[in-house]
C-alpha cells in the first residue's frame, strides 16, 4: 500500500541556555490512507514535538529540526518553502490541539473561526463558506443556530467539537489529534471518540492520535507507536503491541494501569522516573529503570523487526532477530 | 464495625448571581474505620465540595456530620483545630497545593509547629526524616523547593504533610489525576501501603473508575449533587443498577482489545446545578427515563443488601 505519510529519522532538538534538549531522536514511522496511528507516551516523551515537527510548527529558535525526512504524498515537507507549506497545513494536514479552552480565539465567534479556515483554503463565495461552516457545525453535533456564539458560551466537550470541526473543515487527508479528549469527562470523551471514529470512516482520513491513555488507543487506533525519551521504543499493529508487548517499557506501562476487568491487589509500577531530556543517558534510555537491563544496554540498541511491522528497540531481542534473518 | 464518619442529609448550596447552586444536595453515607470510600462522578457533580464540606473547609448549608460519635457539623475555633488533627486532606494539584517558598522539610514540619508537637528539635527532625522516608522521599530532597521536584515527588511531599499529625481520616481529592501512569501506580501503591499499615480511612474522590475499582471498598456515584448509587465496590462493578453508573462504566476506555463491551453512549451534557428543577437530575440524558422521572425526585432506596440506588425507573 502506498503510504500517505512517511517519517524517516526525524530529530528535533531545542537549544536552551541550560543545555540541549534532545526532544525527538531518530523517529521513523509510516501511515497509510485511512489508518490511525496511536502515539503513546508519558509527559515529555516527545509526542507533541513529533507532531509539531510534521506540521512544520517547531518554534525556531530555540527548536530546530536537525535531521529527517517527512514525506507527505511523496513530497518532502521539510524542503518546502513556507508559502507552499501553508497551502498544505490546515488544508490537507490539520491538527487538533490538546486544550480546547485555549486553542479557540475568545473574541471571535465559533462560526467565524470555522469559516476562516475554509476561506483561506478555497475560492468559495462568502455564502458558500457560511453554508459549509454551518454544515461542519451540524456534522459535529452542534446546532447551527449557535454559529454566532463565542467560545465561553460552550462547555468543554462542545468546544472540543468546534475544534474538531475546524480541523475537518477542509477535508484533510491527515489529522493530527494531540490528546483530544484528555481535558474531558469520560462520558463526553466517549461521545468525542465516537464522533472521531465516525468522521474518520466517512472521509477516510488518516489520523495520528497522541495520547497517554492506552484505553483510548485500544478503541480508536489500528497501529501503535510507544515513545520514550524522544525515541519510538516499540511499534506495531494494535494486536501485536497489546497482545505481545515486547519492550520492557511497554510491559511496564500495561502493568501500571489499574484495570476495570481484572482484579490485582497491587499495581506493579515502573520504578524511577523518565531521564532529564537535557542529559540523556548513553545507550538505552530506559536501561536505568528497566528490570531486565544488562551490560549490553550501554550501547544504543538498534531497531529489530520481530514480526512483520512489529518493531522493538531493545537488545533483549537481538538473538530473536538474528535467528529470524537466517 | 463502628462507623468512623457518618454524613446525614448533607447539603451545600452556593449563592450565585444566577441563583442558588446546589453543589451537594442531600447526601448521606457512612464510612467504617479502615474502609476506603470512592466518590466517583464527572466534573461539577459536587464530589470535591463534598470532601471540603466534611473537613469544614466550607460550612455545610444543612445536614449532619458525625465523626467518631461526635456531631461536628458546627465546630469552631480550638475545637475545630483539635478535630483537624484527626482529619487531613491530600489535594489534587501537587503544583498548587504546596507553598512555593517552603522547602519540602519546612512543608512537612509546618503542621508539627502549628500543634506544638515534638518541641525537641532533634526529635522533630528525626520524626520528619521518618515521615519522608515513609513516603519515599530521600533526605537530600528535604531542602528542595516544590519547583525543583517532579509531580510524583510533589505529591509525595503533600502526602507526608497530611500524615504528619497522624490522622485517622484523610480526604484524597483526585490525588493521582495530574500524574503520568507509571508515577500514578507508584503513588497508588504508596497510599495503599499507608492505609494498610496505619489502618487509615480514606474518602477517595476521583473521576477515574479504574482507580476506585483498584482501591476502594465502597463506592458512591454522584450526579449533579445527588447520590445516584452506593454499594460495595465489587457489587457495584458486577451489578451496576443506575443507568448513569452503567453508562459511566461503559464509557471508560479499556486497554484490552479483546474485552467485550456494550457501549452506552449518553447524549447531551450535564445540566446546570443552579436552581435545578424537581425530578431526577439525570432524566434528560437517561436512556431509560419515563415521564414520572421528570416530576418526582427519586429517593435512595436499598434494592439489594447494602446496595442503594436512587432511580425511579430501573428498579
Amino acid at each position: 500500500m502506498e503510504h500517505l505519510l512517511e517519517v524517516h529519522d526525524l530529530t528535533i532538538h531545542f537549544f536552551l541556555k541550560s543545555g540541549t534538549v534532545k526532544a525527538v531522536n531518530d523517529v521513523s514511522f509510516s501511515l497509510g490512507a485511512g489508518e490511525t496511528l496511536g502515539l503513546v507516551g508519558e509527559t515529555g516523551a516527545g509526542k507533541t514535538t513529533t507532531a509539531l515537527g510534521i506540521m512544520g510548527l517547531v518554534q525556531c529558535p530555540p527548536g530546530k529540526v536537525l535531521d529527517g525526512e517527512i514525506l507527505f504524498n511523496g513530497k518532502n515537507l521539510r524542503t518546502m518553502d513556507s508559502k507552499e507549506l501553508r497551502t498544505i497545513r490546515g488544508n490537507q494536514i490539520s491538527m487538533i490541539f490538546q486544550d480546547p479552552m485555549t486553542s479557540l480565539n475568545p473574541i471571535d465567534t465559533i462560526g467565524d473561526q470555522i469559516a476562516e479556515v475554509i476561506r483561506l483554503h478555497s475560492d468559495a463565495s462568502s455564502e458558500e463558506i457560511r453554508k459549509k461552516a454551518e454544515e461542519m457545525l451540524e456534522l459535529v453535533g452542534i446546532d447551527k443556530t449557535r454559529y454566532c456564539d463565542y467560545p465561553h458560551q460552550f462547555s468543554g466537550g462542545m468546544k472540543q467539537r468546534v475544534v474538531i470541526a475546524i480541523a475537518l473543515a477542509c477535508n484533510p487527508k491527515l489529522l493530527i489529534a494531540d490528546e483530544p479528549t484528555t481535558a474531558l469527562d469520560v462520558t463526553i470523551q466517549a461521545q468525542v471518540l465516537d464522533l472521531m471514529n465516525d468522521l474518520k470512516k466517512k472521509f477516510n482520513t488518516s489520523m495520528i492520535l497522541i495520547t497517554h491513555d492506552l484505553g483510548v488507543v485500544a478503541e480508536v487506533c489500528d497501529k501503535v507507536a510507544i515513545m520514550y525519551s524522544g525515541e519510538i521504543v516499540e511499534s506495531g499493529s494494535l494486536e501485536q503491541v497489546f497482545d505481545h508487548p515486547l519492550h520492557p517499557y511497554t510491559q511496564g506501562l500495561f502493568s501500571s494501569i489499574p484495570s476495570l476487568t481484572r482484579k490485582v491487589h497491587r499495581l506493579t509500577p515502573i520504578k524511577g522516573m523518565m531521564p532529564d531530556p537535557i542529559c540523556l543517558p548513553e545507550g538505552c534510555k530506559f536501561a536505568e529503570r528497566c528490570p531486565k537491563a544488562s551490560p549490553a544496554c550501554s550501547q544504543t540498541p538498534p531497531v529489530y523487526e520481530i514480526e512483520p511491522a512489529h518493531c522493538v528497540r531493545c537488545t533483549l531481542y537481538k538473538t530473536d532477530a538474528e535467528e529470524k534473518s537466517k | 464495625m463502628k462507623a468512623l464518619l457518618q454524613v446525614e442529609h448533607l447539603k451545600k448550596y452556593f449563592k450565585t448571581p444566577k441563583g442558588t447552586l446546589h453543589a451537594v444536595d442531600d447526601v448521606s453515607f457512612s464510612i467504617n474505620q479502615g474502609e476506603i470510600l470512592g466518590v466517583v462522578g464527572e466534573s461539577g457533580c459536587g464530589k470535591s465540595t463534598l470532601g471540603r464540606t466534611i473537613l469544614h473547609l466550607t460550612e455545610a448549608t444543612a445536614g449532619k456530620i458525625i465523626f467518631d460519635d461526635e456531631d461536628i457539623t458546627v465546630v469552631k475555633g480550638r475545637h475545630l483545630k483539635e478535630l483537624r488533627r484527626q482529619m487531613q486532606m491530600i489535594f489534587q494539584d501537587p503544583y498548587a497545593s504546596l507553598d512555593p517558598r517552603k522547602s519540602v522539610r519546612e512543608t512537612v514540619e509546618e503542621p508539627l509547629n502549628l500543634y506544638h508537637l515534638y518541641p525537641n528539635r532533634v526529635e522533630r527532625a528525626a520524626y520528619v526524616d521518618k515521615l519522608m522516608d515513609t513516603v519515599g522521599l530521600t533526605q537530600r530532597m528535604g531542602t528542595c523547593y516544590p519547583h525543583e521536584l517532579d509531580g510524583g515527588r510533589r505529591q509525595r511531599a503533600g502526602i507526608a504533610r497530611a500524615l504528619a499529625l497522624n490522622p485517622r481520616f484523610i480526604v484524597c481529592d483526585e490525588p493521582v489525576s495530574a500524574l503520568d501512569v507509571s508515577i500514578q501506580a507508584q503513588i497508588l501503591n504508596l497510599m495503599q501501603d499507608l492505609q494498610e499499615e496505619r489502618g487509615l480511612t480514606y474518602l477517595f474522590i476521583t473521576h477515574d473508575l479504574s482507580v476506585v475499582k483498584h482501591l476502594a471498598t465502597h463506592i458512591l456515584v454522584m450526579y449533579l449533587g445527588h447520590v445516584v448509587e452506593y454499594a460495595q465496590a465489587d457489587e457495584l462493578f458486577e451489578n451496576p443498577l443506575h443507568p448513569y453508573t452503567q453508562a459511566l462504566l461503559s464509557a471508560v476506555p479499556v486497554a484490552d482489545i479483546h474485552a467485550q463491551r456494550n457501549r452506552i453512549l449518553l447524549q447531551g451534557e450535564l445540566s446546570s446545578p443552579i436552581d435545578p428543577k424537581p425530578g431526577c437530575r439525570f432524566a434528560v440524558r437517561c436512556l431509560q427515563s419515563k415521564e414520572t422521572c421528570f416530576g418526582n425526585s427519586p429517593i435512595l432506596r436499598e434494592v439489594r443488601p447494602e446496595h442503594f440506588v436512587s432511580c425511579g425507573s430501573c428498579v
